[in-house]
């Protein structure tokens, strides 16, 4: 029965758009998904190797500039934006990962901040590339035939299956992450650095390695965020509430859970959806709310009170 | 050499604005740990504060801070007791990502209340710049600056002659030879916060005329208070008032001498600098 699970879960995903097919659910469940992705993105960081960052919106926006500035200058597909705008943000996370990392704890966290407003500034104002304020749009995406399909762009369900694919891809990366080498060094790292280095870990190789890869992640659904509102802009991709939202679902689902990513996306963008449908601004109140909450009286996350009761591991 | 002069004013004059917001992150750092993520938006409660008073009441802003500073010292003290104080022991980190909550939750509620809109408080008498020594000196600004130097003044006071004063410095040293010398460490510790929280609102209520008010303001005034505190020393005051003048000055002359669009970012660099190669603030006072 438990072998189940996985396989029936992935069908489930693939087969919801028939399931429900009213836009604003399927845009909600895009919603969940492109948000399970940078959860995922975050924990990585946050959960696995205890850092925590309030700069993840620097990788976001690096992604989403990276395959909008790809499509409209140089005429390259999103499809192929998007990983190509996910390495771009695992590039630039090294330099500042090896500048970052000579702190700790909060520090980093601060030096993370700062690192992101001074990006968010940098893409503010290199008008030539970025557009500056103005902000990039696409008007059109490119015609694509898939098995004699003509797939169109206008309704949502060709976007849902792009992100399912990259929700599954960014949890299998961390369930395999997890289980390898690197991710034993991670957890020695988040559980004691200076017992980490002195049995030989290289603390620093190992970090700028997780971020890299969370990097990844981020600059993945970044491309995603572009290709689906079709609308950037500095502020809209590189804000410090994006940074803060990111934390707050890698938390609130459940810090160093394979699932978790997934969960706190489900519960915190169903409500904020929801609420931003009904009342229009403020949705983050609920954001808010749930982080002091889970802090306070649940600081495993939903899922990792869950999954003991359940009893599985991931 | 004028323009030299005139961005110094101006960014002193900035400067002690921004160094009494981070007296009061500096002073809860120091005796709590607390890296207050919601810092900047007490400061932007003040401002709206300040707002409400011109609006709604018709008091002058620089007359409505004798309202305002006592109302946010008891919710800083509220905030304390009955939502961080339970936080507190789990460290450093959990802190910071509870008041990050806290800044969201804040922030977003003024938004849901009110609206998104920029607002700006027109006073009367701030139409033309005073003109000492051909150097322009916005008036609010300037009531500001002296507003703002009276209320450090005091605080050194508070901080240096008073019990409460002792108790606060003496915890921010040592809290367990603090306890053991008969500090009440818990009531200095709800003091403390709800300190800093007025002085926050207070600097807010004082900066509302010379900026645009916006519920998300704070997000970018965090930031600014970190930078200020980095550069003191986390957990000196002195520092703090330092930074806070430095980051007024190197804003202004950058935004003449650099680029107006990237002045903000020197402050960044200057704290990633600071950092990383100074961890405890340019003048070797703040511990980490």
């Amino acid at each position: 029965m438990r072998k189940m699970v996985v396989p029936l879960a992935i069908l489930l995903l693939l087969a919801a758009p028939w399931i429900v097919s009213d836009p604003f659910f399927v845009h909600l469940m895009i919603m969940v998904l492109m948000w399970t992705v940078l959860g995922a993105s975050w924990n990585i960081l946050g959960g696995f190797t205890g850092q925590v960052s309030f700069g993840h919106a620097t990788f976001l926006g690096a992604g989403a500039y990276t395959t909008m500035i790809l499509y409209l200058k140089l005429g390259i597909a999103p499809w192929y934006g998007i990983p190509i705008g996910g390495l771009a943000a695992a590039l630039i996370a090294l330099p500042i990962g090896v500048i970052c990392f000579r702190l700790r704890g909060p520090y980093f966290a601060l030096s993370t901040l700062a690192v992101a407003e001074i990006v968010r500034l940098v893409a503010l104002n290199w008008e030539s590339l970025t557009n500056g304020p103005v902000g990039l749009l696409i008007t059109t995406l490119p015609d694509v035939t898939f098995r004699g399909w003509m797939i169109d762009w206008e309704n949502k369900t060709p976007f849902y299956y792009i992100i399912a694919v990259l929700a599954l891809g960014a949890i299998a990366a961390t369930y395999k992450m997890s289980r390898t080498r690197l991710g034993a060094y991670l957890l020695a790292i988040r559980e004691d650095i200076d017992s980490a280095e002195a049995i030989g870990i290289n603390t620093v190789q190992a970090r700028v390695a997780a971020l890299a890869l969370s990097a990844f992640f981020a600059g993945v659904a970044g491309g995603f965020y572009a290709m689906y509102f079709r609308y950037i802009d500095p502020d809209a991709v590189f804000s410090i509430a994006l940074s803060v939202e990111m934390v707050f679902i890698a938390v609130v689902g459940g810090l160093t859970t394979i699932v978790g990513p997934l969960i706190g996306a489900v519960v915190l963008v169903t409500f904020g959806e929801t609420f931003r449908q009904i009342l229009l601004v403020g949705h983050l109140i609920l954001y808010g709310i749930a982080m002091m909450l889970a802090i306070r009286y649940m600081p495993e996350g939903i899922w990792g009170k869950l999954r003991l009761w359940l009893g599985t591991r991931y | 050499m004028e323009t030299f002069i005139q961005s110094m004013v101006s960014g002193l004059l900035t400067g002690s604005l921004y160094s009494m917001i981070g007296v009061g992150l500096t002073v809860i750092f120091g005796v709590m740990r607390i890296i207050n993520m919601a810092h900047g938006d007490m400061v932007m409660l003040g401002m709206y504060g300040a707002f409400l008073s011109v609006a709604f009441l018709k008091i002058d802003p620089f007359v409505s801070i004798l309202v305002w500073f006592p109302i946010a010292f008891l919710l800083g003290a509220f905030i304390y007791r009955f939502l961080l104080k339970k936080i507190v022991p789990g460290g450093e980190l959990n802190t910071l990502l509870y008041t990050a909550g806290l800044s969201l939750f804040i922030a977003n509620l003024v938004l849901f209340v009110g609206t998104g809109d920029y607002r700006t408080i027109k006073l009367k008498y701030a139409i033309m710049p005073l003109r000492p020594f051909g150097i322009a000196v916005p008036i609010p600004l300037a009531i500001a600056f002296g507003m703002a130097i009276l209320i450090t003044i005091v605080l050194y006071w508070f901080l240096v002659r008073t019990d409460t004063g002792r108790a606060i410095r003496a915890t921010s040293q040592e809290p367990e030879a603090a306890s053991l010398m008969g500090v009440n460490v818990d009531r200095t510790a709800i003091v403390t916060f709800a300190l800093g929280t007025a002085l926050a609102a207070g600097a807010g209520v004082l900066l509302a005329p010379s900026l645009y008010l916006y519920p998300t303001v704070g997000e970018i005034l965090v930031a600014k208070c970190f930078v200020i505190v980095v550069l003191g020393g986390l957990g000196s005051v002195p520092g703090a008032i330092a930074g806070g003048l430095l980051l007024g000055v190197v804003e202004s002359l950058g935004a003449v001498y650099v680029s107006v669009p990237y002045k903000d970012a020197i402050g960044f660099v200057m704290f990633l600098l600071v950092l990383l190669f100074r961890p405890s603030g340019l003048f070797g006072v703040g511990k980490s």
